[in-house]
Parts: C-alpha cells; sequence; structure tokens
C-alpha cells in the first residue's frame, strides 16, 4: 500500500515539473523556437514571478495585516493569516493566485521587454551572452541580498490552496500546474498560426529582408521577448506557491535557461507540440534519475559521485540530439492559416 | 492622364527619387563618389557597370541599408538620407537583393507572403481571426497568382532551401511584386534566369510602369533589359561616368567610348 502512495506521489511529482517546464519551455519556443531571439535570460523571468510572490504579495500581506518586526519574520505572520483566511474562504485564496499572477505577468513583461534593448546593438551570440549575464546578476543580487526575498534564509508564501486537506494539495498544484501549461499551450497555438507566427519565423531566418519589407524588428522582439517573460514568470509564481516558501537559489540558470533550451532542442523547436513532448520527457527522465541515482551508480559502478548522473546524461543527450536528430522529435511545420489550409486540400 | 499629357508636352519628367552628391567609402576605398541620379515617374531606370563599379552599394545606400558619408536621398522630395529600411519601405520603396536571401525554412509560399504587412502580425490582433482572415485570403490569392506567373507555384508548399539559384532569384522578384510600392528596386532580376522568362517578367515590368509604377534596376545582362530602358547610368569606380535618356541617347552611350573602355578593361 505503501509502495502504491509512493508511486503515485511520484507520479504527481512528474506530473506538477511537467506543468512548470511547458509553461517555461513553450514561452521560450516563442521567444526562441520562433522568433531566434536567443533568450538565455530565461530564468530570469521565472525568477521574477517568484519576486512577486516572495517580495511584492508578501510586502502587501504585511501592510494589510499591520504585521510589524523584520521583514522575515513579518511575512511568515503575514501569510499564516492570509492562509488562516484562505482555510475558511478558498475564493480568497483564488483572488490571491489570479492577482499574483497578474502582477507578475506584467513585471515579467517589463522585464523582458527591457531585457532585449540591448539587442538593437548586439549580434545574436553577444546578445545571448548579455542576457545570460544579467540574469545571473540578478540571481546573485536576489540570492545574497536578504531584504529582496528572503535572500539565503529564504521566505514564506502564503498557501494559497489552504482550503484544501493536506494529503491532497500535492495533486492540487500538479492539476493546477497542468492545467496552466494547457492553456498557455492553446493561446501560443491560436497566437502563433497567424501571420504574427510568420514574421517571427520571417525574423528567425533573416532579420534584414524582415527590415527590407517594412518591419521594425525591435518593436517585434521588445513585444515578443515581454510575451515570453510574461508567460514563463507565471511558472514562478506558481513554482512558490507550491513550495510555500521562496529562496533566491532555486532559480539557476541551469534549472531554469539550460533545460529549457535542451528541451527546445529535444522536442523541436518551432513546434508547440514537440516541445510539450520534450518537456515531458525531459521531466521524466530527471525525476527519475533524481529518484534512482544511488541505485544506478551502484549498478553501472560509476567512478563519480550520484548527483552528476543528470548533468552528464543531459549534456550527452543534448550532443546526441544535435548530432543525430537537430530537427527534434517532432519537426517544425508551415504555419497554415486557414486560408492556406484550404489551398492544401485542392 | 492629364498629368500624362503635359509631361509628354514639356518634356520634363516628375522626379521620385534622387541621390544629391552621395558619398561612401570602406575603409578608403570610395564605393560611391559624388554619385548623382535621378529616378523618374513610371519609367524604367537602369544602372549598369562592371562588377565593383558600385551599384549594389547605391541599392543599399538609398534603400537605408548602409549610412552614408555624405550626400542626401530624396524621394518625393523627402529626404530619406541613412533612414532605416524599415521607415524607407514606409515611403514606397521596395527593393530585392543580388544574392537572394530566402526565408531558407519556409515554404515559398510563406516567402511570398512574407513581403506584405499584415494587420495580423500584431500579438493582440493575431489571437481574433476575424480580423485578419479576409486580407489573408487576399494576400494568398495574390500571391498564387503571382507563383504562377513565375512558374514557380507547384513548389508553393516547399521550403525555399529546396529551390535552384534561378528560382531563388525569382522569388526575390515574386516578394516585390506581392507590394504595392511607389519605385521598385532590383539588383540582377534576372540573373541567373532563362532567357523566355526573363522577358515575361520584363514584359510584367513593363505592365506595371504603365499603371504608374516605377523601376530602379541594376542589371547586367543587357541583351535582355536594354530595349524596355528609358533612362541609362553607367557607373564606373562608384561614379557615374555617362548617362543618357530615350532611345537614341542610349545608344549614344553604349557608343561612348570611355563606356567601352571600362567595360574592355574589365
Ligand atoms: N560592406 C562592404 N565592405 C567593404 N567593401 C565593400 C562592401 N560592400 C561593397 N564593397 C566594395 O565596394 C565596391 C563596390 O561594390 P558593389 O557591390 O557596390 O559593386 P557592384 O557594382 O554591385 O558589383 P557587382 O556587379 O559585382 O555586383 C567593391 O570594391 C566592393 O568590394
Ligand atoms: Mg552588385
Amino acid at each position: 500500500m505503501e509502495e502504491v502512495g509512493k508511486m503515485v506521489e511520484l507520479i504527481s511529482l512528474i506530473l506538477f515539473f511537467f506543468g512548470l517546464y511547458m509553461i517555461v519551455s513553450l514561452s521560450l519556443n516563442l521567444e526562441f523556437g520562433y522568433g531566434g531571439i536567443p533568450n538565455f535570460g530565461k530564468a530570469l523571468s521565472v525568477l521574477t514571478g517568484a519576486i512577486i510572490v516572495g517580495g511584492i504579495l508578501n510586502r502587501l500581506l504585511i501592510w494589510y495585516f499591520g504585521v510589524s518586526g523584520d521583514f522575515i519574520s513579518a511575512s511568515s505572520i503575514a501569510c499564516y493569516k492570509l492562509t488562516e483566511i484562505i482555510i475558511q474562504n478558498p475564493l480568497v485564496g483564488l483572488g490571491v493566485f489570479l492577482i499574483t499572477i497578474a502582477m507578475a505577468m506584467i513585471a515579467g513583461a517589463i522585464v523582458g521587454a527591457l531585457s532585449i534593448l540591448p539587442s538593437a546593438k548586439l549580434r545574436e551570440d553577444y546578445l545571448g551572452v548579455t542576457l545570460l549575464a544579467i540574469s545571473e546578476v540578478v540571481f546573485f543580487i536576489t540570492y545574497y541580498d536578504v531584504r529582496i526575498i528572503g535572500g539565503y534564509y529564504g521566505i514564506s508564501a502564503p498557501d494559497i490552496l489552504a482550503f484544501i486537506p493536506g494529503e491532497y494539495k500535492i495533486y492540487a498544484y500538479t492539476v493546477l500546474a497542468i492545467v496552466t501549461g494547457l492553456i498557455i499551450y492553446l493561446f501560443l497555438e491560436r497566437l502563433l498560426n497567424s501571420p504574427y507566427g510568420r514574421v517571427l519565423r520571417g525574423h528567425r531566418e533573416n532579420e534584414d529582408l524582415i527590415k527590407a519589407f517594412g518591419r521594425d524588428i525591435m518593436k517585434l522582439r521588445i513585444k515578443t521577448v515581454a510575451l515570453g517573460s510574461a508567460l514563463a514568470a507565471i511558472a514562478g509564481v506558481i513554482y512558490v506557491f507550491y513550495s510555500s516558501n521562496v529562496t533566491g537559489n532555486a532559480f539557476t540558470r541551469v534549472e531554469w535557461t539550460f533545460y529549457p533550451f535542451l528541451i527546445l532542442l529535444l522536442g523541436g523547436k518551432g513546434n508547440n507540440k514537440g516541445v510539450v513532448l520534450g518537456a515531458f520527457l525531459f521531466v521524466l527522465i530527471r525525476i527519475l534519475i533524481e529518484f534512482y541515482k544511488f541505485d544506478i551508480k551502484e549498478l553501472l559502478h560509476l567512478p563519480f559521485e550520484a548527483v552528476w548522473i543528470q548533468y552528464i546524461f543531459f549534456g550527452v543527450l543534448a550532443l546526441l540530439v544535435l548530432c543525430y536528430r537537430p530537427e527534434g522529435l517532432l519537426k517544425e511545420k508551415p504555419i497554415y492559416t486557414p486560408p492556406i489550409k484550404s489551398k492544401l486540400q485542392n | 492622364m492629364i498629368q500624362g499629357i503635359i509631361i509628354y508636352y514639356f518634356g520634363d519628367a516628375m522626379v521620385l527619387l534622387e541621390t544629391k552628391n552621395l558619398s561612401k567609402s570602406f575603409d578608403g576605398l570610395k564605393a560611391l563618389d559624388n554619385v548623382n541620379i535621378n529616378v523618374e515617374k513610371s519609367k524604367l531606370t537602369l544602372i549598369m557597370g562592371p562588377n565593383g563599379s558600385g551599384k549594389s552599394t547605391l541599392i543599399n545606400a538609398v534603400s537605408g541599408f548602409l549610412k552614408v558619408d555624405s550626400g542626401k536621398v530624396l524621394f518625393e522630395d523627402k529626404d530619406i538620407t541613412n533612414k532605416e529600411p524599415n521607415e524607407i519601405y514606409d515611403y514606397g520603396i521596395v527593393r530585392t537583393f543580388q544574392n537572394p536571401e530566402p526565408l531558407k525554412s519556409m515554404t515559398v509560399l510563406e516567402n511570398i507572403l512574407i513581403s506584405e504587412r499584415h494587420i495580423g502580425e500584431g500579438v493582440i490582433n493575431a489571437l481574433f481571426h476575424s480580423k485578419w482572415i479576409k486580407k489573408e485570403e487576399e494576400m494568398v490569392e495574390k500571391a498564387f497568382k503571382i507563383l504562377e506567373f513565375l512558374k514557380l507555384d507547384h513548389r508553393w508548399d516547399h521550403t525555399s532551401k529546396s529551390l535552384s539559384g534561378g528560382q531563388m532569384k525569382l522569388l526575390e522578384i515574386g516578394r516585390a511584386l506581392m507590394t504595392n510600392p511607389k519605385l521598385i528596386i532590383m539588383d540582377e532580376p534576372i540573373a541567373g534566369v532563362a532567357p523566355g522568362l526573363a522577358h515575361d517578367i520584363f514584359s510584367h515590368v513593363i505592365e506595371l510602369k504603365n499603371k504608374g509604377l516605377s523601376f530602379l534596376i541594376v542589371e547586367h545582362r543587357l541583351d535582355i533589359v536594354l530595349k524596355y530602358v528609358d533612362n541609362l547610368y553607367v557607373m564606373f569606380n562608384g561614379s557615374v561616368i555617362a548617362h543618357g535618356e530615350g532611345s537614341r541617347e542610349i545608344e549614344r552611350v553604349l557608343n561612348d567610348p570611355k563606356v567601352i573602355e571600362v567595360y574592355i578593361g574589365d
């Protein structure tokens, strides 16, 4: 019986992270898969969502409940007070969730738009490095400056699903993450099967041509990265609510920048379905490795620490995909708007 | 109509595009040296000259792809010097590239469709099909007509990287034909295109010209284009060395010893 319970928990964990990685990778697919914009600052937009919960929502709660004391302990008191209310009134939980999502999307959009401005002057590769650097700087500041979201101490977050009994909560968060991911998938499919998707791909293939035909490529990049960052920030918010606390070091470039790129590579960049598939396979493999890493080490007599298995595996996987299946599992398809589709049937 | 009569009587065509002492150097190499040309409305202006004489540089400067060192570009008497390419498109100027610039992994049809700006490119608009579907239908119809004309229609759903070099050049022309500009600038449009189709293309150009469109064209294949030309400039080493308007003048320019010499020297 306990075995079964463990199994269900494991599946739920896989599905929860599948939801989160689906959100972040799809947003990267918008920017990089379609638009060719190498957003190596992806982790920054996820972190932005986390900061909105830990840094902004908590401060609003402290102010609302009139709690005094230092930020970290006042936060846990304020979060506790809100949690008490949500137990009585689930709608408050839902409302707080939606408001936080809205704030995170706005903040994500602003951060995204600002971070892409250097692209006016930089070539693609330098742009990628610059975005990575910006993202890293913000990461270290939030980690070492305890005033933003508690830094290395971490900070509590309110439990927006407090009305759900403890043992089911992880499943509820799983549903929340998956449903949000699916909504974003449907949204992006609709958004990108359009002239907008076409011009984004055009930008990826040849900026000069797009310029020659009247497009302001800076505007195109700004709106695209603003949208992509707004979407990725949602994942940050859900992650923090789920963990019921935030620490600055949860939002590393490996987790939230490199892995989403790996998912695009694996699933097929420019293909949203492929990216969803890639996200699922990635999370599945990753969590299984995480669970069984000591068994794997023993079985294969690996001469290194078990924690490295994951990194080595994904590094090798990335190389194999690049060499043998550079288009990923699902190949990109042309954009068939309804009038083009009807030509296809003729 | 009336305008046409007036022009006929006074023999003074309307200037659409004008460069004034346009100069551009690349590390000391004068690629453009005080270039003055006029492109008149509803005329086909041809620029010829040996390799490296600055023809493409002139096009790049006019279309905003290169910033010039000095001089001016005027379009309908408005100063468009060193504006961004997308702004220049907004004035009604469209260009093609000497080296084809296909959107490689996109289809031939998409490559043509991309040339017209579209209301459905806005992030919000894109979500509401009703906003852009009509425009898209019109564009797809027009694009198919152009592809048929260029004999590329059977390949509309193939990626453009699968096209031959000549077909890629046709794609460049197709993009220009898709838009409704005032001036079309083409850099060696028929290089590598079969003579029959090349003549068809120029007949189409003449049709558009008669409807009021103007053309600035760089081309080496004089055997094909010469009979369509209204206005000829010859460039060499970054300078205009000869200019003639009308068939008799053009004949004179082509027999000009200066012109013959630069071609022999080539
Ligand atoms: N971006 C650049 N950087 C440096 N030099 C350049 C650049 N573009 C052109 N040039 C030089 O400027 C001169 C004129 O080149 P341009 O391409 O305008 O010639 P062209 O008349 O178009 O020749 P072709 O008939 O071969 O196309 C050449 O000497 C060329 O090497
Ligand atoms: Mg040239």
